[in-house]
């Protein structure tokens, strides 16, 4: 059989999914809305218990299990009463979107960072007088660094972040410039890769092409940061999605 | 019944307010109502408001509740009659056993007639040493029924009132022995569920002083109110969490019989609380458990569940199903093998549980299915092929959370083979294209997206065996066509390590540089 283990440079094994039998002991919160429900049952008589009650005391029950919930998005910490809740919070609070390039941030610290060092030519005009601009990410510290990459060390060494950990995901070209880069291949099999990126350089106004060369060539990408689209488009295939212009603002392009 | 004639000068001034005062003290103890009532429902304690017996000819003179009774009106009746009965212990003469009866029956009548019992009076008062003489032995039947029933309604309120109970255990459990009049057992039995419904501390005590036994032999008659009060109180004493009460149960003579008996031919509120006690042994102890499977009690079982719509006694008898297919490899592997009737039969009768409209009902069938469909590709097979897919598919986008849940250990089960040895377990390609275009991912890509951490897991679990496991590369398609992508991004900023790298680790295999080349 093939013993094949998902493996990531980080050496991260996927828990891929494995039966189990699942037993509980008879205390567990598992069992609680039934052990309710048989006193609730035993005593209607006795208790002339109202419908009303009745449903309240179940209503009662699930909110003791996984219903209230604390957001887990790091720094947040947010108390949320149900599920419900939580989906409409994480909307309002986790979704903060840029408005030129469509990038998704949970929160708008992190947006502004966004918006400043990929989309604010002053910022990188202080980076390449020397000035120390790059934020650390974790709210709170205040260090700045002088790059990209220093500001990644840090926090690698200071916060504990995974090493493959990116800020400034490498965005995936559309299908029409995937196209157009397989032709341009194909034509000129002897250029190499930049040559196929300064033709997308022209192209000034998918800005995505133009992050594609701030980002070092061969950083594994492991985690993205930011959606190349907003949540409001649903069923519609990433690719096609590339197609929309990024002037297009956020509330234009979600439902 | 007590006079109310005599009433003490500092109730005029309450009686007679009409204002806001009196609005305001209602309001409050309507609140108050509000939160004790709930609270005495959540208690496995039971109140005894009818006696035991019918030839306890109790004429209901004010068999209404005394709703409207003031609490201190009660209060000073009860004072009176625990004084009464005080000298009534004492008196020697002639007719003493009338006026002890008679003292105990007005008592009994106060604690067992109004919604709020004025147990806390009773105590303050003095009653229970007093109540405990009414136990000795050589005493008249009626006197030792009457002073239990009081026993049993001061033991059904609150913690402290309970514990008040403690010198009288031992008197209690004695009076259940096979000498002893059959209600005044069952009152017994009665008061000492009470008890052991309390807490663990006091189960531990009930059972050094050896009350397992009597109450075990009360359970093995074949009717009368007596089994039925017994099968209850033994609910109560074994619950545990130490299992050795269940362990030690189901070793005394005659149990597993009587419990087999009961659960075929009693009548549903016997069979309701046997099950129950099925329910605690099957859940705690694992030689129950073995000695209950090896016994024909699943039959049992499923035949009952298939023919009662009592949800009272579908919910334990449920849940013994669920434990014994939890507890005990034995019911997966010899009794449930394929092709046999009883294979069938529970797996009907599991589908009807789940198309109940009884929340518990649905979460906990899924949850057995779940256990089962863990077992062999056989049983995978058996239960893919049935009604259950098509009612999990609607439950898994329909019904509340906590049943999704369930349903998606169920369905991601019945994609994976057992795990042979140390590798990674097959998938079964088969099973997981039908339910994929059955449109069950959305499903588990909502779970992804609830704060929930296991549901989290699980389908970011069943995504990878979609992203893995469809054929021609379907995967990453179907996954971003339901917004998977997204999902699984939620995680970057998320504080829980685990869920990040499962997530991250997705996205950067099947949506990498790569993706969408050859599209």
């Amino acid at each position: 059989m093939d013993v094949e283990l998902e493996e990531s440079g980080t050496g991260f094994k996927f828990p891929c999914w494995n039966p189990l039998r699942r037993r509980f002991q008879p205390g567990a919160p598992f069992f609680a809305a039934g052990t309710i429900e048989r006193e609730l049952l035993a005593k209607q008589v006795a208790l002339e218990l109202t419908e009303e009650e009745k449903q309240q005391i179940r209503e009662g029950v699930e909110d003791w299990g996984s219903s209230e919930v604390f957001c887990p998005i790091v720094g947040c910490g947010a108390y949320l009463k149900s599920l419900e809740d939580f989906e409409d919070h994480y909307n309002a609070r986790h979704t903060a979107s840029c408005s030129v390039c469509s990038r998704v941030y949970p929160t708008s610290r992190l947006l502004s960072i966004h918006v400043s060092e990929a989309h604010d030519s002053f910022f990188q005009a202080k980076v390449a007088r020397g000035y120390a601009m790059y934020e650390c990410l974790v709210e709170g510290c205040d260090a700045k660094l002088k790059s990209y990459k220093s500001r990644h060390q840090h926090l690698v060494d200071k916060h504990k972040f995974p090493s493959s950990f990116e800020f400034f995901k490498k965005a995936k070209p559309s299908k029409r410039q995937r196209q157009k880069v397989q032709r341009k291949q194909a034509l000129h099999k002897t250029e190499n890769a930049s040559t196929a990126m300064q033709v997308e350089q022209e192209n000034i106004d998918n800005l995505v092409s133009a992050v594609s060369r701030l980002s070092t060539s061969d950083s594994p990408s492991s985690i993205s940061f930011g959606r190349r689209h907003t949540r409001g488009l649903t069923f519609v295939p990433r690719a096609i999605q590339k197609e929309r212009r990024p002037d297009l603002s956020p509330e234009q392009m979600k439902k | 019944m007590a006079d109310e004639t005599s009433t003490p000068q500092k109730r005029g001034p309450i009686k007679s307010s009409v204002g806001s005062v009196a609005v305001q003290r209602r309001r409050e103890h309507a609140v108050m109502v509000g939160k004790e009532r709930r609270e005495a429902l959540m208690r496995t304690k039971r109140l005894c408001r009818v006696g035991v017996s019918s030839e306890n000819a109790d004429i209901p003179v004010e068999d209404d509740m005394m709703m409207d009774e003031e609490q201190s009106v009660l209060e000073d009746q009860t004072l009176k009659a625990v004084e009464k009965l005080k000298h009534a212990i004492g008196y020697q003469g002639k007719g003493a056993t009338q006026k002890r009866v008679g003292a105990l029956r007005e008592l009994r009548r106060l604690l067992s007639k109004s919604e709020y019992p004025p147990v806390e009076a009773a105590l303050e008062a003095g009653v229970m040493p007093t109540l405990v003489q009414c136990l000795s032995f050589g005493s008249p039947d009626e006197q030792l029924l009457e002073a239990a029933w009081c026993m049993t309604n001061i033991a059904a309120g609150k913690p402290e009132e309970t514990k008040a109970l403690l010198p009288a255990l031992p008197l209690l459990i004695a009076h259940m022995g096979e000498k002893s009049s059959l209600p005044v057992a069952e009152q017994c039995a009665w008061a000492l569920g009470n008890v052991a419904g309390e807490e663990e501390e006091l189960r531990n005590v009930l059972l050094s002083q050896g009350a397992l036994q009597p109450l075990a032999r009360m359970m093995l008659p074949n009717k009368g109110s007596t089994v039925r009060t017994a099968a209850w109180a033994l609910s109560n004493l074994i619950k545990g969490p130490d299992p050795k009460a269940a362990t030690d149960l189901i070793r005394i003579d005659g149990v597993i019989d009587a419990i087999l008996r009961h659960l075929k031919r009693g009548d549903e509120e016997l069979a309701t609380e046997v099950a129950w006690v099925v329910v605690y042994l099957t859940a705690l102890s694992n030689s129950a458990t073995s000695m209950l499977a090896k016994s024909n009690l699943l039959q049992i079982i499923v035949d009952r569940l298939a023919s009662s719509n009592s949800l009272q006694l579908l919910i334990p008898l449920l849940r013994s199903l669920g434990n014994l297919v939890a507890g005990d490899s034995y019911i997966t592997n010899n009794v449930l093998v394929a092709g046999r009737e009883i294979t069938v039969n529970v797996i009907q009768a599991l589908i009807k549980c789940l198309k109940s409209e009884h929340r518990v009902l649905k979460k906990e069938s899924a949850w057995v299915l779940s256990n089962i469909a863990a077992g062999s590709v056989e049983h995978k097979k058996i239960i893919h092929s049935s009604e259950a897919v098509s009612v999990l598919m609607r439950l898994l986008s329909t019904a509340p959370f906590d049943i999704r849940k369930e349903v998606a250990y169920v369905l991601g089960n019945l994609c994976v083979a057992p795990a042979e040895g140390s590798g990674r377990p097959n998938l079964i390609v088969e099973h997981l294209v039908s339910l994929v275009h059955g449109g069950c991912l959305g499903g588990f890509i909502d779970l992804v997206r609830s704060a929930d951490t296991e549901a989290a897991r699980l389908g970011l679990q069943f995504m990878e065996l979609v992203l893995r496991g469809m054929p021609n590369g379907e995967g990453p398609k179907l996954v971003e066509a339901e917004d998977g992508i997204d999902a699984m991004e939620r995680f970057q900023f998320h504080e829980n390590e685990d869920l990040r790298n499962m997530a991250n680790e997705l996205v950067d295999k099947y949506f990498g540089e790569d993706y969408g080349l050859d599209s």
